[in-house]
């Protein structure tokens, strides 16, 4: 391997962990505080890339102008989803939520499938494919620009969670929901506020992901599987465990992908599952159990 | 009074069951040999994700091992019989599980789902990969057998068994260890029960009720290849019939299973388009409002019709109500 192809890969790697850290930072946060495995977050993901790509394709709206476009719209459709579903099943068995989320997910990609087709499709404007030269290793526009917007979203939710009174309530509810509740956080809002956060991440990177890859309505499935893996990677906590997480993460998947494309998904869950049984609390983050 | 009726019911189902070839065409018979099969891996998935509680996510996993071990030993030097073989693919199985259910079963919650989804996924690459004796992704070819009453009293013999086998080990010492370890593992373990032992043999067991599916489908369908027989959807679809049943109930998976091929195909010939979404919106009704299936459903008509119950909208509500956020 050459000094060049390293640092391609490096550059690859840096690029891709900026979009799978904010992939798996809404995926985190749910988990975190809720403890829900929240398995309709590709579907999430999927309605953002759609909503990019309609916003474009009629109205020729600048991608990157549409993310907050894409983060309010799911963010209302999460609120509404744990307040009337999730929140009914919160106290049962754990295979309640992760079923009841991996129905929401076939229900709404199915209805994606059936209204949109499963044409693939993909987001072209004028900046598409251009980039800069640094040395040999090349940089494309979009991936920087996607990597700005994820690192500038990161910077936002973490400010959010440690300053504001709703991030302290939501971070209080997720440690002690009764403790919570005596000191008069109205915890069902603030799993509402959580889940809706949540959606409105995914749906920025289903925005950003729009640009960067073709797309069709199974987009979401393979990057909930990844967010999964980075959480457990990273460990559950706070938003500094989800980069290191995205960043490990990242540098494993291109570095598989460029020597083993064949085996990547085998090797990942293997790791996976050693970490597990290894060091079930993560490279760095609290235990769980 | 309401043990004879059940007694009662009992024998004309099985009537019912033993003589529907006879009233069905050769072709009709083929889907009922697939309810039963799905009845059988959703009785293994029972022990393992009904009374035990753990959410096995790579049950699929043994299903291809059965019908792989099955047809590679009707092929080739072996030429094993069709009984012999299939045994010998739930044997194994049985041995693949007790091996990985030893790390990973020390997981709790959402990292087991996970980690067997994964275990899963892996054996489907293998068998993808070792050319040298699954042939890769083609696949291998079974001996042909056109006689499809023979699939079809051979699953429904094995669900029989699986009847007994749940009824007797419900009502045993193993049997409650392992509702014990639902309701509390550490409180089960101060209680004396081993727990590695009884999660492992929920899991092997399981793992043998999966691989004896595996190995009759794969011989109906003459050929197995790894993304048919190692695909996620019927891990999906044993639990969907558990959940719709019942889980941790005798009946409750093989009512599920023939609920849900009912509503399948008739959403199917319906709204053929939408099949995942109505799918969706089942789950996520009975996860809401009847998490313990239609067995929850007829015990609390049950109530109802001996007086000790009002008929209401609690009948579905009792859950939501138990669960929701407060």
């Amino acid at each position: 391997m050459t000094g060049a192809e390293l640092g391609q890969i490096a550059v690859n790697a840096l690029l891709l962990s900026g979009i799978l850290a904010l992939v798996a930072l809404g995926f985190s946060l749910v988990w975190g505080i809720m403890n829900i495995v929240n398995l309709s977050h590709g579907a999430f993901i999927v309605l953002g890339a759609y909503l990019t790509f309609w916003m474009h394709a009629l109205w020729k709206i600048d991608p990157f102008v549409s993310i907050p476009v894409s983060m309010i719209v799911l963010f209302g459709l999460g609120y509404l989803i744990q307040r009337s579903l999730i929140n009914q099943v919160i106290r049962a068995p754990l295979l309640a939520t992760f079923l009841l989320t991996f129905g929401l997910e076939i229900l709404i990609v199915n209805l994606i499938n059936y209204f949109f087709k499963a044409d693939t499709r993909s987001v072209q404007t004028a900046y598409s494919g251009t980039g800069f030269a640094l040395g040999p290793v090349r940089v494309p526009y979009i991936r920087l620009g996607a990597l700005l917007v994820s690192v500038l979203l990161v910077l936002v939710l973490g400010a959010f969670l440690n300053r504001s009174r709703l991030g302290r309530a939501i971070r209080a509810t997720g440690m002690d929901i009764d403790a919570a509740r005596l000191s008069g956080v109205k915890v069902a809002a603030i799993y509402a506020l959580t889940y809706a956060i949540g959606a409105s991440l995914a749906g920025a990177a289903g925005s950003l992901l729009s640009m960067v890859v073709p797309f069709d309505p199974n987009l979401g499935g393979p990057y909930t599987e990844r967010a999964f893996v980075i959480c457990v990677l990273g460990g559950l906590g706070n938003v500094v465990n989800v980069l290191i997480g995205a960043a490990v993460y990242s540098v494993v998947e291109v570095f598989v992908g460029s020597r083993l494309p064949a085996l990547s998904q085998a090797v990942t869950f293997g790791i996976l599952v050693l970490l597990l049984i290894v060091r079930p609390q993560g490279i760095a983050g609290k235990s769980f159990s | 009074m309401a043990k004879a009726i059940r007694l009662i019911l009992l024998v004309a189902v099985l009537a019912a069951l033993l003589l529907l070839p006879r009233f069905v065409s050769s072709y009709k018979l083929l889907t009922y040999t697939t309810v039963l099969c799905l009845a059988l891996m959703a009785q293994g998935w029972n022990f393992i994700g009904g009374y035990t509680g753990y959410a096995a996510f790579g049950n699929v996993a043994f299903f291809g091992i059965g019908a792989y071990t099955t047809g590679l030993l009707m092929l080739s030097k072996w030429h094993l019989s069709f009984f012999p073989a299939v045994f010998a693919g739930a044997l194994l199985s049985a041995f693949v599980a007790t091996l990985i259910g030893l790390p990973v079963l020390r997981l709790k919650g959402h990292y087991f789902a996970i980690a067997t989804l994964g275990v899963a996924e892996a054996f489907r690459e293998i068998a993808g990969s070792w050319d040298s004796v699954t042939e890769g992704a083609t696949g291998i070819d079974l001996p042909v057998r056109s006689d499809n009453t023979f699939f079809y009293y051979t699953a429904l013999g094995f669900v029989v068994v699986g009847v007994f086998v749940t009824f007797l080990l419900e009502r045993s010492k193993i049997g409650y260890g392992w509702v014990a370890i639902r309701e509390d593992q550490d409180a089960a373990r101060m209680l004396g029960i081993n727990t590695t032992i009884f999660k492992v043999a929920a899991f092997a067991l399981s793992a043998i009720f999966a691989s004896l599916a595996g190995g009759i489908i794969a011989y109906q369908n003459i050929h197995v290849a790894p993304n048919d027989f190692f695909k996620i959807e019927y891990t999906l679809q044993m639990i969907i019939a558990c959940i719709i049943g019942g889980t941790g109930t005798v009946w409750g998976p093989l009512l599920g299973a023939a609920v849900y091929q009912l509503l399948s195909t008739y959403i199917w010939s319906h709204f053929l388009e939408l099949h995942p979404t109505v799918l969706g919106a089942i789950i996520i009704f009975f996860i809401v409002f009847l998490p313990r299936g239609l067995m929850q459903l007829f015990g609390r008509l049950g109530l109802v019709a001996r007086g000790r119950r009002r008929v209401g909208w609690d009948i579905l509500l009792a859950n939501v109500r138990a669960s929701r956020l407060e």
